[in-house]
Parts: structure tokens; C-alpha cells; sequence
């Protein structure tokens, strides 16, 4: 009982500590920002204060051109983000696990993904906007921002499983393709989870690249749009915006990951 | 046998259902205990690399008689798991043949049933669900999956764990699991690989007298590779020295005495010394 409530407070303890760096991170990277841009004194960085009256105004008034709401922005890039993951995941997930199982169509495949990875994804934006039009294309942008490391993730995954598993499901008298629904699938989980992590991240870095040259709809559009009209307050407020939607989806990935990683006593 | 029905562990089985793959045991009845179920002959396994060819198994043959618990001793490094793997189909030997009755073996299956040093269980299973792994994919219903789980469960003395996780689980209790869950498959052979290597010497003699308990009540042909002189006595009806590399059979002994076996008994001691005496000339660390 001692010992129980001893951790209890442990934890309580470290959750608060963690909590006060936190905040105090943040206080810190405001006041540095302040300090930097009004020494800077230039037009194109505006200070704190700044932004955050732009993205307040940004909130209740919609943008300062058109008028439009910015849910509507928010709702089509996230239309547009969710459509670039779901297309990754239903391509990298049978990919990854087959390229993952079998070692002569991975080391076959291998250079195509070598040549095509290191393209960045803004390399794409005007030819699949041209090619698939303004609702495709900036999915596809996104797509190949977050196709990537899920891809490469689920590859390594494959290639980590124990290889007793394999020996043991088939002295239990597995066929090839037990093996790869009840072993393979199940031990990669782990790994497609922590895939899906980092290819949100990398995902919302694509959003701008993916909405350049969109006419209306996405926070990456309004962006370029503030910065084309001058309004810089208002393009480091969709900064923020993007930061804060990127926050969100990997913090909820990340959660997902651990909880489940813990509860198929693979957290390594 | 044909025409009655056939009860074992409380279940009742139909003769005529004899290729299931939960129960190869069934196909060979018919070859009386004490006979040779399992025969290898003139199994060698040779790696070859650019620079050298290194012979692990040097023609090697003899018998696994069925309902004898057979181990097979030898210097570190000499092959035991090599001929194991060999006879579970893992790993495909560069010549001889291995038959279980008249059938030749080839591939892994459910017939030859393996327990592995290192456990080798499914962690995002439970305890009851690693049980029944091989029912499962064998396409056992549900009920009896769980009604025969619960009796290896019972006799691996983890009736309270079916649904604790792996990874909260000591070493002995995880090899409980998997002897429960080669046994449960009813396999023609077990083979089982320094099972019980990974433990302490404590953990080691409860889980020798566990399988001593188990096989009381199921007769069972094991094959057990281990580097322990005294595991073997205790457990074994034959133990096979191998000699260092590349692996010949030095020496088949038998071992008589009913199970459990006094482990400090005269008979006992002169047989510990006599091979361990042998295995002291085939240290290949000092050549």
C-alpha cells in the first residue's frame, strides 16, 4: 500500500514537472521570438504580437480578403490531408508487408524507391495539380509526403520479426499465408504505428507545397496568398494554424501508438 | 481400435478424423510403443561458403523410439540443434533421409512439434490464446479450443494466467507455455531445443519435474537437445552423445529407473561421470 501510493505521487511529481518545462519552453520561445524579430526590425517577420491579433481577428472575422471563414480553409486542407493519408496508408500497408517478406522484390524495388524518395514532395506539386486537377492533386502532394517513411517503416518492421515466430507458427503447422495474418500482420503493428507517426508530421510539412496552387480552399493557399498581399501578421497566424493542426494529429498518433504497442506487450 | 471411439484428455475423437492436424498422433497408432517411429539415416548437413566447406553432421543415423523421451548430449557447438532443426523440417539437411513411420519428412508441420530455447511466444497474445495457436489455425471450433487449453493450462500449473500477457511472465513459466502449446497439438514427435537452457538452475529442476509429471499422464515421444549431462539423466530413456564437430554418435545409452529419478543415486553418478569424462576429451576450446 506504502509502495502504491509512494508511485502515485511519483507520478503526479514527474506529470508536473513535465508539465512546468512545458509551459516555461514556451514562454521562453515567444520571448525569443520577440527579442529576435524587433531587433531585426523587419516588416517581413512580424513580432508575437502581432500574429496573434491577425489570428484572433483571423477567427472571428474570417480573412482579411475574401472574407471566407477560416473552417473553411482548415476543412479543405484537412479534406485534402485526409484523402493524401488514407491513400498512403491502403498503398504503403500491402506494399511495405510484401516488400518486407519477400527479399528478392524488396532488394528489386529497392532503387525505384531510392530515386523517387529524395524528391520533395513540392517537386510534385505543379505537375500532379496540372496532371489530376485541384481536388487530387494536392492529396497526391501530401500523399507522397507521408507514403514514404510509412512505407519504409512498415519494411523495417517486417524485417525486425523474430524469426522464432516463424519457426514456431510453422512447427504449429502454418500455411504462408497463416503465417502473414497471424504473425506477420500482428508483429508489425508496432512498426505501421510508428510509420503513421512520422508520416503525419512529414505530411503537414507538404500541406503548403500541396495548396500553392490551389485557387480556392486550404490554409497553405490562404498562406501564400497573405504573403503575396504583404500581410505577413496574417501569413505567420496560418503558420500557426498548421503547427497547431500538425500538433493535434501526431500527439493523437502518438498516444494511439504507445497505448497499443503497450497492449500487445511489444513496447520496446 | 477402429470401431470404438477414442477418448483422450476427456475429448472424444472419431477414428475416421485421424488427418486432423491438431492430432498427427493419430496416424500413427498403429506402430506399438517401444517401436522406431522416428528414423534418420545417414544425415549429413554441410555449409558451404566461398572459402570453406564445414561439415556440422557427419552421417549420422538412428532411431526415435515412439513413447521414449530421447536426448542428445555433446560438446558445445557439435550440431545437436543442427539435427534437431533437421528433423522438424526448418532446415533442409544436404543429404539423408528422416521418416516419421512411412512418411518421409521435408517441410515443417504440425506433426513434429518444437519447443524453442529462447520460448518463442507471441507477445501480443495472451497465455491462453499462445496455447491454442496451432488449434487454431488448424480450424478447431472455439469451445474446444478453449476446453483443451484449460486443461494445459491446468497441467502447466498456469490455470491463473490464460489471459496475463507474455511479457508478464518469468522465464519458467513462459516455457511452461510453450510445452503447453507444442503439447496441445498432440504432435507424432516433440522436439524440444535447450528448452530449458534460458533458466535458472532453480526454475530448471521444477520444469524438469513438470514434464516428468506431464508425461506420467500422456506418453509422448521427445526428442531434447541439451548441453546438461544431469538433465538428461534425469529425464531421459536414451541419451545419444554426439562427438565435436562435425557430429558422430559416440554413444547410445540407455537409462533405466522409473521417473522421477534420484538424481544423487550411484547408477547415476558413474553414468554423469563416464560422459562427462567423454565430452571433457571433446572440448574443442583448447585445441
Amino acid at each position: 500500500m506504502l509502495t502504491i501510493e509512494y508511485d502515485e505521487n511519483n507520478r503526479n511529481h514527474r506529470l508536473v514537472r513535465s508539465l512546468l518545462i512545458t509551459i516555461v519552453s514556451l514562454v521562453a520561445f515567444l520571448a525569443l521570438w520577440w527579442v529576435v524579430t524587433a531587433v531585426m526590425n523587419d516588416k517581413n517577420f512580424p513580432t508575437p504580437d502581432k500574429v496573434f491579433i491577425a489570428l484572433w481577428e483571423l477567427l472571428l472575422n474570417g480573412d482579411p480578403i475574401g472574407g471566407h471563414s477560416v473552417w473553411e480553409y482548415i476543412a479543405v486542407s484537412l479534406r485534402t490531408f485526409l484523402t493524401g493519408f488514407l491513400m498512403a496508408l491502403a498503398v504503403a500497408l500491402p506494399l511495405g508487408l510484401t516488400l518486407g517478406y519477400i527479399k528478392p522484390l524488396r532488394e528489386f524495388t529497392a532503387p525505384w524507391i531510392e530515386i523517387v524518395r529524395p524528391i520533395a514532395p513540392i517537386a510534385w506539386a505543379p505537375i500532379f495539380v496540372l496532371s489530376f486537377g485541384s481536388q487530387l492533386g494536392p492529396a497526391l502532394v501530401v500523399f507522397i509526403g507521408i507514403f514514404f517513411p510509412l512505407l519504409t517503416n512498415i519494411i523495417f518492421g517486417v524485417q525486425r520479426i523474430d524469426k522464432n515466430w516463424l519457426d514456431a507458427s510453422k512447427t504449429l503447422g502454418a500455411t504462408q499465408g497463416q503465417l502473414f495474418y497471424k504473425v506477420v500482420l500482428p508483429a508489425t503493428v508496432p512498426y505501421i504505428l510508428n510509420g503513421i507517426k512520422v508520416g503525419l508530421g512529414v505530411g503537414w510539412m507538404c500541406i503548403v507545397a500541396a495548396e500553392i496552387y490551389n485557387k480556392f480552399g486550404g490554409i497553405g493557399q490562404y498562406l501564400v496568398d497573405m504573403v503575396n498581399g504583404g500581410l505577413m501578421a496574417n501569413a505567420f497566424s496560418a503558420i500557426i494554424i498548421i503547427a497547431v493542426l500538425g500538433l493535434a494529429t501526431t500527439g493523437v498518433a502518438e498516444y494511439v501508438s504507445k497505448v497499443v504497442s503497450r497492449r500487445m506487450g511489444m513496447d520496446a | 481400435m477402429s470401431k470404438e471411439e477414442l477418448v483422450i484428455e476427456g475429448e472424444k475423437y472419431d477414428p475416421s478424423d485421424r488427418v486432423r492436424a491438431d492430432r498427427t498422433d493419430l496416424l500413427y497408432e498403429h506402430i506399438p510403443e517401444g517401436d522406431p517411429l522416428v528414423t534418420v539415416r545417414d544425415l549429413n548437413v554441410t555449409y558451404r561458403t566461398d572459402e570453406k566447406t564445414t561439415v556440422a553432421v557427419d552421417n549420422i543415423s538412428f532411431d526415435i523410439r515412439k513413447g521414449e523421451l530421447v536426448s542428445i548430449v555433446g560438446p558445445s557447438g557439435c550440431g545437436k540443434s543442427t539435427i534437431l532443426r533437421c528433423i522438424s523440417g526448418l532446415l533442409q539437411p544436404t543429404s539423408g533421409t528422416i521418416m516419421i513411420g512411412d512418411n518421409k519428412c521435408t517441410t515443417a508441420g504440425s506433426d513434429r512439434g518444437m519447443v524453442f530455447q529462447d520460448f518463442a511466444l507471441f507477445p501480443w497474445r495472451t497465455v491462453r490464446k499462445n496455447i491454442e495457436f496451432g488449434l487454431e489455425i488448424a480450424g478447431v471450433p472455439k469451445e474446444e479450443r478453449a476446453a483443451r487449453s484449460k486443461r494445459y493450462l491446468k497441467a502447466m500449473g498456469l490455470e491463473e494466467f490464460g489471459e496475463s500477457r507474455i511479457h508478464e511472465l518469468s522465464g519458467g513459466m513462459k516455457q511452461r507455455v510453450g510445452i503447453a502449446r507444442a503439447m496441445i497439438m498432440h504432435p507424432a514427435v516433440i522436439l524440444m531445443d535447450e528448452p530449458f537452457g534460458a533458466l535458472d538452475a532453480q526454475t530448471r529442476n521444477i520444469l524438469q519435474e513438470s514434464l516428468v509429471n506431464v508425461l506420467k499422464n500422456s506418453s509422448r515421444t521427445i526428442v531434447f537437445v541439451t548441453h546438461s549431462v544431469d538433465e538428461a539423466l534425469y529425464l531421459s530413456d536414451r541419451i545419444i552423445v554426439l562427438s565435436k564437430r562435425p557430429a558422430t554418435i559416440h554413444k547410445i545409452i540407455d537409462v533405466t529407473g522409473d521417473r522421477p529419478r534420484d538424481r544423487t543415486s550411484p547408477e547415476f553418478e558413474a553414468l554423469r561421470k563416464e560422459i562427462l569424462t567423454y565430452l571433457q576429451t571433446q572440448n574443442t576450446m583448447y585445441d
